[in-house]
C-alpha cells in the first residue's frame, strides 16, 4: 500500500462529520464571555530573551562587585576571551530557551535536557583547555565554598527570571523549571568566574561547572512541584 | 484571535464554534471516551481563556492552540493516574478492521483506524492529516523538532501499511 493511499483513507476519515454537542459550546461561550476583556500580550520574544540574559548579568555582576574581581584579575586575556563569550553564548541560549518555555506553541531548537548537557560540556571543555593545574589543595573545602557561593547567586537570579516571566504559561512546568534553574545556575557560574582565583583544574571543572546542573535539578523540581500543586 | 485578545465576544464565539470540532476529535483520538473529550474540550477553552495573552500576534494560531490542548490532555492523564484503566481501554479498542468496512466508498473510523498507534504518532497524525498543520507547526505544538516529527509520522505509516495490507487491500474496493 502506498503512502498516497494511506493518506486517501486518512483524508476519507477526517472528512466525516465531527459535531460538538451546542449545549457545551454554549456553555463554553457563556463562561468565557462573563470574564471577558482585554489582555496586554506578552511583549515580544527578544525583550524576555534580553530581560533574563540581563537578569543573569546584572547577578554575576553585583555578586562579584561585593565579593571582589579576583577571578577576572588573574585570568589571561585568552581565557577572559574564550570563558566569557562561552557563557555568553550559553546564556542566551538559556535564555531564548526559557523565553519560549513560557509561550505555548513555541519553536523549540534544542531540548532543556540537551541544551543542559551541551552547555555544561561545552563549559568543561573550555575549562579543560584552558586550566593546567591539576593540584587538588582544599579540594573539598574550597570546592562546597565555591559550590555554596555559586548557587546563593541562582537564587536571586531565578527569583527574578520567575518575575519576568510570570505571566507566560509553562506548557510544560518541569521543562521550563529546568531552564529556568540552568538559566540562574549560569548567573552563579558566571559570578564564580568573576571572582574566584582558584585555578585549580579540578576545583573549576567539578566545582564550578556543578553549579549548572544542581540549579537546573532545583528548577526542575520546582517546576514538578509547580504542577503537582496547580493539580 | 488579535480580536479575542481585546475582549470581542463575537470573535471568542467564533473561536470556539471553529475550533471546538477538531479540538474535541483531537482529544477522542487520543482515546477519550466522549464524555472526557467533552470535558477535555471545556477546560482547554478555560485554559485557553486564562492565558490568552501569550498568543502573539503574527504566530502561527493552531500550534498554540494544540499546545495548551495537549498539556490538558497529559495533565487529565496523570492527574488521574489512569495507566492501568488505560491499559484495559486499549483491550477494548476496536479492531483497525472495524475502521474501514470492506468497501471503497465506505468512510473509515478515524479512531479506530489509529488505535493501533503509538500515542505519539498518533497526535501526530492527527494534527498533520486531520488538523491539516504543516510539520513545522506541529513542531511546535508538541514541543519537538521537524525531523522528530518526521520520523513519528514516517514510523505511523509504517504502520497503518502493515495494518491495512495485512487486511488483504480493504479499502481499496
Amino acid at each position: 500500500m502506498k503512502d498516497k493511499e494511506i493518506d486517501e483513507i486518512l483524508k476519507r476519515a477526517a472528512q466525516a462529520p465531527h459535531e460538538v454537542d451546542p449545549a457545551l459550546l454554549d456553555r463554553v461561550s457563556k463562561s468565557i464571555g462573563s470574564s471577558l476583556g482585554p489582555v496586554r500580550p506578552l511583549p515580544p520574544a527578544w525583550v524576555l530573551v534580553g530581560g533574563l540574559a540581563l537578569i543573569c548579568a546584572a547577578v554575576a555582576l553585583a555578586g562579584a562587585a561585593r565579593a571582589g574581581f579576583y577571578g577576572i584579575q588573574k585570568l589571561s586575556v585568552l581565557e577572559r576571551a574564550l570563558i566569557f563569550p562561552a557563557l555568553g553564548i550559553f546564556v542566551w541560549l538559556g535564555a531564548t530557551a526559557a523565553a519560549g518555555e513560557m509561550i505555548p506553541g513555541s519553536r523549540r531548537r534544542a531540548a532543556p535536557g540537551l541544551l543542559l548537557g551541551a552547555g555544561s560540556l561545552m563549559l568543561l571543555v573550555v575549562f579543560a583547555v584552558l586550566f593546567h593545574d591539576y593540584r587538588t589543595d582544599h579540594f573539598v573545602a574550597q570546592g562546597i565554598v565555591c559550590l555554596t557561593v555559586g548557587l546563593l547567586h541562582a537564587i536571586p537570579a531565578a527569583l527574578a527570571s520567575w518575575f519576568l516571566v510570570r505571566r507566560g504559561f509553562a506548557v510544560n512546568p518541569v521543562a521550563a523549571g529546568l531552564v529556568l534553574g540552568t538559566l540562574a545556575g549560569l548567573a552563579g557560574v558566571t559570578m564564580l568566574e568573576l571572582h574566584c582565583a582558584n585555578f585549580e583544574a579540578p576545583h573549576v571543572m567539578l566545582w564550578h561547572t556543578a553549579v549548572i546542573p544542581v540549579s537546573a535539578a532545583a528548577g526542575a523540581v520546582a517546576g514538578w512541584a509547580a504542577r503537582f500543586h496547580r493539580g | 484571535m488579535a480580536r479575542y485578545q481585546q475582549g470581542d465576544f463575537t470573535a471568542a464565539t467564533t473561536l470556539i464554534h471553529r475550533l471546538s470540532p477538531q479540538l474535541h476529535r483531537f482529544f477522542l483520538v487520543q482515546f477519550a471516551s466522549r464524555g472526557d473529550a467533552d470535558d477535555l474540550l471545556q477546560e482547554t477553552w478555560l485554559r485557553i481563556h486564562e492565558v490568552r495573552h501569550t498568543y502573539r500576534a503574527g504566530e502561527p494560531v493552531l500550534p498554540w492552540f494544540y499546545a495548551i490542548a495537549r498539556h490538558i490532555r497529559v495533565d487529565h492523564y496523570r492527574k488521574a493516574s489512569r495507566t492501568a484503566a488505560r491499559e484495559e481501554r486499549l483491550e477494548q479498542m476496536p479492531e483497525v478492521a472495524a475502521a474501514l468496512p470492506p468497501g471503497s466508498g465506505a468512510t473509515p473510523d478515524l479512531e479506530a483506524l489509529l488505535a493501533p498507534l503509538p500515542e505519539s504518532q498518533r497526535e501526530v497524525i492527527e494534527m498533520l492529516k486531520i488538523a491539516g498543520m504543516s510539520l513545522e507547526e506541529v513542531a511546535r505544538a508538541t514541543s519537538s523538532s521537524v525531523g522528530s516529527v518526521k520520523q513519528k509520522a514516517h514510523r505511523a505509516y509504517e504502520k497503518l501499511r502493515e495494518r491495512l495490507s495485512g487486511m488483504g487491500g480493504v479499502g481499496e474496493g
